[in-house]
């Protein structure tokens, strides 16, 4: 009689506890699509002609690519903000060796909002709190307490490219995404 | 007969006795207006449920749907009425809240066997906060979707749990469709059912302990709480019913325009972090933590804790002690939230920046309202509208050379100007002063350019050397009839009835163009001229030859690879600087020629442009 009792408490939970593994591990599994995270790949893209860019004053340019968003597929959409800023250089372009050029991504460092440049356009300056940087992204400090920003500005790789059909040099950059919020520089990719 | 039913329903469910504890009860010291703030509390809560309910009905939570229903629900019969409700019924929860736990702060209601009350009222707190936030980005609003982005960016930054809690909010790395999906299975679903079972568990706890106590009272203050305390609840709920509504009607629940990641805006929390937001700005860099994650933990852990402190202080000590913790707190709160909208309202750039996004909600729900929103989703309305994209695409692209400025300065106004300023391009004005031998070399015209001594000018300027007197009239009234037959190629939308009206001058300046004043000896006109040594005349400023003029001015129907000055090709090659939708909302917005052709007053770029 006990063994009968024991027995049947026994085939009770297991078959509870199946029952409930049933709808809840396959319902973790369809959760957890959702915390799994997703590498964004880098994209190299000409961005600008040189000639387009005054040696002091930057321009934003846009990257374009195919975006996934869950079910919709955009194929051309503006994926990424990129700031060139044009290093003041004397040398003539045609003759010496091409200007140097720093690309910076747009994103801020700090959480992420869409860094623009402050009028009359001598630094970079987040909108949503405030965070500065200096054309070169170095981060500026606001008199007497440190910047909002964990860092400077993201460096992008970019490099100059002369185009074989108008014989243009052009900005080439790698775009990537960091993660925000953090003293170091963390790929996505 | 619905006593006969009741009775037949109380034989079945005994309801009158579990109910009958409600109906004795009795308030030992009388009835208070202090205590109506739980049942008001409880029922704005009801009025969320009922109103959330109602805006379900509607609202489609998807990137390309959210925007477009919830106009759509704002369009629909009291559509505007119920969700003007949900919304300031949402705002007077978090105040109704403050005041509730004030008032049971100051009356000592947290005090031993009430310690599950308080705590779990304190724990609803968060939860209505929880919910305003995941309620406000629903509309896939700019100001909302910047504002979960940047709180799903403060969340990530917690220790070790952050990015998975940024990931779930969000739906995944960026916002979009699982976002939406996500924010709303939070606010529609999980919240409340965690909210049904803290309310339960806190009104249980009140039905229980406040029973403790009512049994008839000596004194002679005592009264049963019906209809003593409800008509007071009754007379309160009535005057916060009546600001809600009113507020509802009158202002109804704001609606910016669609979030598009093109137009940047200055994004700023609802007034309730307002105090959050200012904090950080003490602690920067690496300590920013403490303003984000710590105080507010720290906050609610000390108010938790309240009823132990509350032990070991005496009675005397405890009273001054709670009206310090009130005061002090609110105190704290209103300075930091007055001092962050101090700094905003004196920002010149946050306040610019704020009359451009009001813009941009004003033309958005103008362009919504006509019921224009396409199959992809209410951020095409922004997207492509010409007004709106046009004056962006300029500053980003031309306007290191061009101006965009009325006579007055007033528009996009190039730092260093090295080429004609474009406002009116093709009008009949601005052919006019292009054909002016004052202005032709001038600043708005050519005096910039490598042809500011060109054949351009000097044929304009030799036109009017020796004339004088009624010749000199005579000259002009041509040169005004050469204008009017451009202008008429450009065939602008706003000038479409004044083309149609002079066709004798237009024909008139169409022989003078292509005989006396010589123009077609460089330019082509129509069947006249030749190509190579100036732009073509033929269809001068209308669409096609904008488009082609911006792709490549270098074209042999332009300025040709010898004559042009410094302007780039904007589509030309495999590398376009302009894709062509982006050039089709450039040049629709250079001729003024978008939906509504009229140009409104509220958007400073567009140039008036009449006779």
């Amino acid at each position: 009689m006990f063994h009968r009792r024991s027995m049947l408490k026994w085939i009770s939970g297991a078959l509870g506890t199946a029952s409930a593994a049933v709808v809840t591990l396959p319902g973790g599994h369809f959760l957890a699509e959702a915390l799994r995270a997703r590498r964004s790949k880098a994209i190299v893209q000409r961005v600008a002609r040189l000639r387009d860019l005054s040696p002091g004053r930057p321009l934003q340019v846009a990257v374009v690519g195919s975006r996934r968003d869950a079910w919709t597929l955009y194929p051309e959409e503006v994926i990424g903000r990129v700031w060139l800023v044009r290093q003041p250089d004397e040398a003539d372009e045609r003759i010496g060796p091409p200007p140097s050029v720093a690309a910076f991504t747009a994103v801020c460092p700090h959480l992420g909002c869409t860094l623009q440049l402050a009028q009359p356009g001598g630094q970079f300056v987040c909108p949503c709190h405030r965070a500065e940087f200096a054309l070169d992204g170095a981060p500026l400090a606001e008199p007497g307490r440190k910047s909002h920003a964990p860092r400077g500005m993201d460096a992008l790789d970019c490099r100059l490219v002369r185009d074989s059909d108008d014989d243009d040099w052009w900005v080439e950059v790698t775009y990537e995404k960091f993660e925000q919020g953090l003293t170091n520089k963390v790929s996505k990719a | 007969m619905i006593g006969q039913f009741l009775n037949w329903l109380d034989a079945r469910t005994d309801y009158r006795a579990l109910l009958l504890p409600l109906r004795r009860r009795v308030l030992p010291n009388g009835p208070s207006w202090w205590f109506t703030s739980a049942s008001c509390l409880l029922w704005v809560f009801v009025i969320q449920l009922v109103t959330g309910l109602l805006l379900m009905t509607t609202y489609s939570p998807s990137t390309t749907s959210a925007w477009a229903s919830v106009h759509y629900i704002e369009q629909s019969p009291s559509g505007a009425f119920v969700r003007g409700l949900h919304y300031f019924a949402s705002n007077a929860l978090i105040v109704l809240f403050v005041v509730h736990v004030a008032r049971v702060l100051l009356s000592g209601a947290f005090r031993p066997p009430r310690e599950l009350i308080w705590i779990t009222g304190l724990l609803l707190m968060p939860l209505v906060i929880a919910w305003a936030v995941t309620g406000n980005p629903l509309s896939a609003s700019q100001k909302g979707t910047a504002q979960i982005e940047v709180e799903a960016n403060i969340l990530g930054s917690t220790p070790v749990v952050g990015p998975a809690l940024r990931r779930l909010l969000l739906g995944g790395d960026e916002v979009g469709h699982l976002t939406l999906t996500h924010l709303y299975f939070l606010h529609v679903a999980l919240l409340p059912l965690l909210g049904i079972v803290l309310l339960a568990v806190h009104l249980q706890q009140v039905y229980r302990h406040g029973l403790a106590a009512t049994r008839w009272a000596e004194s002679g203050r005592a009264r049963p709480y019906w209809p003593y305390q409800s008509a007071r609840n009754a007379t309160v709920l009535a005057v916060v019913v009546t600001v809600l509504v009113t507020l509802a009607w009158r202002f109804g629940a704001p609606l910016e325009a669609p979030a598009d990641p093109n137009l940047t805006i200055q994004p700023r929390p609802e007034w309730y972090f307002r105090c959050l937001f200012e904090l950080r700005r003490y602690f920067t860099g690496d300590w920013e933590f403490v303003a984000t994650l710590v105080l507010p933990l720290a906050v609610l852990s000390f108010f938790v804790a309240i009823p132990l402190f509350d032990r070991v202080c005496s009675a005397k000590m405890g009273v001054v002690a709670r009206v310090f913790v009130v005061v002090a707190s609110l105190g704290a709160w209103g300075w930091l939230t007055w001092t962050s909208y101090a700094r905003d309202w004196h920002d010149p750039d946050y306040l610019a920046g704020q009359d451009e996004a009001a813009g941009w909600t004003r033309r958005a729900r103008l362009l919504a309202d006509r019921g224009q929103i396409p199959p992809d989703g209410a951020a095409a309305l922004l997207r492509d509208d010409a007004q709106v994209q046009g004056p962006i695409l300029f500053a980003q692209h031309c306007a290191s050379c061009h101006s965009h400025a009325d006579a007055a300065g007033k528009g996009i106004v190039a730092a260093e100007p090295s080429a004609p300023n474009l406002y009116g391009f093709a009008t009949f004005e601005w052919i006019a002063g292009m054909l002016d031998p004052a202005a032709v070399g001038g600043p708005n015209y050519f005096g910039h350019t490598k042809f500011a001594d060109g054949d351009m000018v000097s044929h304009i300027r030799g036109l009017f050397a020796d004339v004088g007197g009624d010749e000199a009239d005579e000259l002009r009234a041509q040169v005004r009839r050469v204008a009017a037959t451009l202008a008429a190629e450009a065939a602008l939308p706003v000038r479409r009835e004044v083309d149609r009206r002079e066709t004798e001058a237009i024909a008139a300046g169409a022989a003078l163009l292509t005989g006396k004043l010589g123009c077609a000896d460089c330019h082509m006109f129509h069947d006249q001229g030749e190509l190579g040594s100036a732009p073509d005349l033929t269809g001068y400023g209308s669409r096609d030859w904008l488009l082609g003029m911006i792709a490549n001015p270098r074209d042999e129907r332009f300025y040709g690879p010898e004559h042009n000055d410094r302007m780039p090709s904007f589509s030309q090659g495999g590398h376009a600087l302009l894709n062509s939708r982006e050039l089709g909302l450039l040049v629709d917005w250079l001729r003024c020629d978008w939906h509504d052709t009229v140009p409104s007053s509220d958007t400073g770029a567009s140039p008036s442009v009449g006779r």
